[in-house]
């Protein structure tokens, strides 16, 4: 199980429209946003779809100007549910 | 709160996000980040392009789980790109070689046989035998030769994605060692001609500026250069500029419509080898306009000219080589500014526009951004410059145009070649791992030089060949014609990212009369077509050193072991010295200049020389107090990393050559790197300029003091064709390149099966029109058929790069489709470094 934290940047009259998107796509969350158009976004992998895909298509949107990598970890399926 | 460990991770990559986008979000606090939950962080710079990120490496029980943009690296600021993802996970391919395999047949190397596994005692016997077998020819064939007629018949071929000390181990070993200078880097497939024009122009290679310049400068252009995928973290600096400062300007040419036209204000497409002519316009434009900054040029510019009608760098029986009037020749002469002037003179508005396809009125937008002396402008370039049959002249006419304005060597003013590889500059450039160079700007060619790198190795006057070797290209066309026999491929994948694999590469490989080694991690194309394969260890299972394009000096520690019996290459190369004694491969004269040597093996005289194995063995810890494993130094008895890079040092402290000076070995791993040159543990941001650069003393201003009166060349070049255009039958340009998703040759992004899903294949990028006209479509299956070659792949007609009629575009990651079949191995005469841009082929259904 993969989770990754994403920057996404857009110019900032997108912003609305680009969050819109980003939230439609599967695995993908939007957590907040900056109004300069830098949004700040997780992915989780989904079954049918590989992260890098769900990367790729976000990069790929129109309105985004950029994602980047900021955060990612790698953890065992059955660890996950596990209270700390 | 009760939390899951799932909730853990989200909450710490939303916390490291929100610090990136400058914005906090309720609930979620950047202390609980800070709580690692048992992993241990590290900092590394990322294996993959030469923007030289640097990443956090999260490490747990033995295995590297997590990474992190490091928020305190000057380069990247928090940001990974999505290629940081799969740093994780690069090591851990399912194929990871981790023993040594030997083609054999009825239990004895046999190169038809089947790959088996050895241990690296008998890997290293039958290497010896091969290398002694050769050695011994080339001690006959020398007889009494000088050194700047010495030949050999044993090589190399060495990486940009090497460590800073396994470029020079492995220099020292052949050049020092082997006495054989047919040691060339791949990136010289990159590189090679950014460094043919810093040598011409400024006589010191890399960049003046650094990346401070993406904030700095008010206009950027972008010069074959897709910076959006290939360099997207110097892009999202480059974004922010432009959406933030007043009147910011981006100007992109290219010869397809690629990602940076989505932020570009003036897009650019021209018709490929026309950069020649547009950068003439500019020069022509900034002259007729009188905007020449006539101070500087006056003080601190030489005029010069080239020679033309150079060739294609080709076979020599080849007719395009046979028609050169000046084959090979580079040698300047001085002009005055009046003669130059009147050589960019034909080079009108009307002209470039023309011969390019570019609307004038957005050259001449292009013009005015460079001959306005209030904006300071930015030109970043990579492989369209590079990869070109006049690459030298190209990167040399953007230094023209720069020069005459004097907008160069300060902030924001700023023309820079971007590098592909994680140490093109640090390994291939600054050690000189070509088949020219020694380290810190040395050449084999000039005595001296030679004499200077013997002293500091401490070795017998003479022993290095003053001949310059095979080159990359040259390399497999010598193996081919059966003249280079033992050779050592490492850590490149050069059966597919050499351009006319089936005329050259492949059957130089598979010639009978030689020995292929490949050392890699996994089982490559070029492994493959390898009699020994031995497996390496890669990444942060080794403390590694890389140098990025902007002059930044970058260390990391070991973070983890590498699978079963891989080893890195500096083990390799230090531990198979050991093989030879000096009688094997030096002749009686020499071993009589240096008679304690005698008995001993390359391994003492090299490595034990009382300066590599000066510093004994010890714990290598952080500020933190973690301890982190060296398994070089616990294997040979002392601090190798260390030993080596101190050594390397010295040529550029107190080496012939001014101004490349590095910090000391420990400083680097207390810091995220440093630019050279580094002076009283202080970097240098802009070279050449008073106040700035510590070569250049008060009152001097500026001084390119890599050259002996401290003037640049503006060096005059014309326009001229490219080796193969597109004709009736083969109607089409074919450039090659690669995508965001996938690293080079996909070597090590492919491997994990998340991406491999990404971008599975590779496909043809064609404008609708053009697949329309030959009766396909998009999704359909089609040949790319050159002289050379064909591969079949599907035709794409949307997505990310959207050519013009007449151009195809197909990236070369893919091992099943290995689109080097069709490309042609014309290169750039002087820096010999490929055009992969640039040839005819056809489309036809499949």
């Amino acid at each position: 199980m993969n989770i990754s934290g994403v920057l996404v940047r857009s110019y900032p009259n997108n912003l609305a429209t680009v969050r819109a998107c980003l939230e439609g796509l599967a695995g993908v969350e939007v957590h907040g946003a900056n109004p300069d158009g830098r949004l700040v976004v997780t992915v989780e992998d989904e079954n049918e779809r590989a992260m890098a895909d769900t990367v790729v298509t976000m990069q790929n949107l129109p309105g985004v100007l950029s994602a980047s990598m900021i955060y990612h970890q790698y953890e065992e399926e059955p660890d996950l549910e596990e209270t700390l | 709160m009760k939390l899951t460990r799932r909730e853990f991770i989200k909450s710490n990559a939303i916390a490291a996000t929100a610090v990136a986008a400058g914005v906090t979000i309720p609930g979620i606090s950047p202390v609980l980040a800070k709580s690692k939950d048992a992993i241990r962080w590290d900092k590394a710079p990322c294996r993959f392009c030469g923007t030289g990120c640097s990443v956090l490496v999260g490490t747990k029980d033995g295995r590297v789980v997590a990474t992190q943009g490091d928020p305190d690296a000057p380069v990247n600021r928090g940001l990974n790109c999505i290629k940081g993802y799969f740093l994780s996970k690069i090591m851990y391919g399912d194929d990871r070689l981790t023993t040594p395999l030997l083609r054999m047949k009825n239990g004895k190397y046999d190169k038809e046989g089947d790959f088996a596994e050895v241990s690296w005692d008998q890997a290293f016997d039958v290497m010896e035998e091969k290398w002694k077998a050769a050695i011994k020819k080339d001690l006959e064939r020398n007889k009494g030769l000088p050194p700047e007629e010495l030949t050999s018949s044993v090589g190399m071929f060495g990486s940009g994605q090497w460590t800073i000390w396994e470029g020079y181990a492995a220099s020292k070993l052949y050049k020092g060692g082997f006495r054989s200078n047919h040691l060339d880097p791949n990136a010289r497939h990159c590189m090679a001609s950014a460094v043919g024009a810093f040598m011409r122009g400024f006589g010191a290679d890399e960049p003046m500026g650094c990346y401070d310049d993406l904030e700095h400068a008010d206009v950027f252009v972008l010069w074959g250069a897709n910076m959006a995928e290939m360099h997207p973290i110097l892009w999202s600096r480059l974004t922010d500029t432009r959406l933030t400062k007043e009147g910011c300007e981006v100007h992109v040419l290219s010869t397809f419509e690629h990602r940076c036209f989505e932020l570009g204000d003036n897009n650019m497409v021209f018709t490929p080898q026309t950069d020649l002519a547009i950068l003439n316009y500019i020069a022509n434009y900034i002259i007729q306009n009188k905007a020449y900054n006539e101070d500087f040029i006056g003080k601190h510019v030489n005029f010069t000219k080239t020679p033309t009608d150079i060739g294609y760098g080709l076979r020599p029986e080849h007719p395009l080589e046979q028609q050169a009037k000046n084959p090979g020749k580079g040698k300047l002469s001085k002009i005055s500014f009046e003669e130059y002037a009147k050589s960019v003179e034909p080079y009108t508005l009307e002209y470039a526009s023309e011969l390019s396809g570019v609307p004038a009125d957005q050259l001449e937008r292009l013009a005015k951004v460079y001959a306005d002396p209030d904006k300071k402008v930015s030109s970043y370039w990579t492989m369209g410059f590079n990869q070109h049959t006049r690459g030298v002249w190209a990167n040399g006419l953007t230094y023209n145009v720069h020069l005459l304005m004097g907008k160069i060597s300060e902030p924001g003013n700023s023309p820079f070649s971007l590098t592909g590889q994680p140490s093109a500059c640090g390994t291939a450039r600054e050690v000189g791992t070509f088949s020219h160079r020694l380290p810190a700007d040395l050449v084999v060619k000039k005595k001296e030089h030679r004499d200077y790198a013997e002293q500091v190795w401490k070795l017998p006057a003479g022993t290095i060949p003053g001949k310059v070797g095979y080159h990359a290209v040259l390399q497999n066309r010598m193996l081919k014609d059966g003249k280079l026999n033992a050779y050592w491929v490492m850590c490149n994948n050069n059966m597919q990212a050499a351009a006319n694999m089936n005329e050259e590469t492949l059957p130089g490989y598979r010639n009978p009369d030689n020995f292929i080694v490949v050392s890699d991690p996994y089982p490559t194309v070029t492994a493959q077509a390898a009699d020994l394969i031995l497996p390496t260890a890669m990444w942060t299972e080794k403390e590694g050193a890389y140098g990025n394009a902007e002059r930044r000096t970058q260390f990391w520690r070991q973070q983890v072991k590498a699978p079963g019996e891989a080893r890195s290459d500096v083990w390799q190369l230090v531990e198979f010295s050991k093989r030879f004694k000096a009688e094997e491969v030096w002749p009686e004269e020499l071993l009589a200049k240096k008679p304690e040597y005698r008995g001993k093996t390359l391994y003492d005289i090299l490595y034990r020389n009382g300066q590599v194995d000066e510093f004994p063995k010890q714990k290598v810890t952080d500020a933190a107090g973690n301890v982190y494993d060296n398994d070089e130094m616990e294997d040979f008895g002392f601090y190798l990393q260390k030993g080596l890079f101190e050594e390397y040092r010295i040529f550029g402290t107190q080496g012939p050559k001014k101004g490349h000076d590095l910090g000391e070995f420990d400083s680097y791993h207390k810091t995220r790197g440093l630019r050279w040159p580094v002076v009283d543990g202080k970097e240098t941001l802009w070279r050449y300029r008073e106040g700035y650069d510590p070569f250049v003393a008060a009152g001097e201003d500026v001084k390119f003091y890599g050259k002996p009166d401290g003037r640049a060349s503006i060096i005059f070049a014309p326009y001229e064709p490219p080796a193969e255009s597109p004709d009736e039958e083969y109607d089409l340009w074919l450039s090659t390149g690669r995508v965001l998703e996938h690293w080079h040759s996909g070597s090590m992004t492919r491997r994990v099966p998340e991406l491999y899903r990404a971008f599975p294949d590779a496909v043809i990028f064609m404008h609708p029109d053009d697949a329309k006209a030959r009766g396909l479509r998009r999704g359909l299956s089609a040949k790319v058929v050159s002289r050379r070659g064909d591969i079949t792949a599907r035709i794409e007609t949307r997505g990310r790069n959207r050519p013009p009629r007449g151009l195809i575009f197909v990236p070369w990651f893919d091992a099943s489709r290995l689109i080097n079949k069709v490309t042609l191995d014309a290169t750039d005469p002087l820096s010999k470094e490929t055009d992969y841009k640039k040839c005819a082929v056809k489309v036809v259904k499949a």
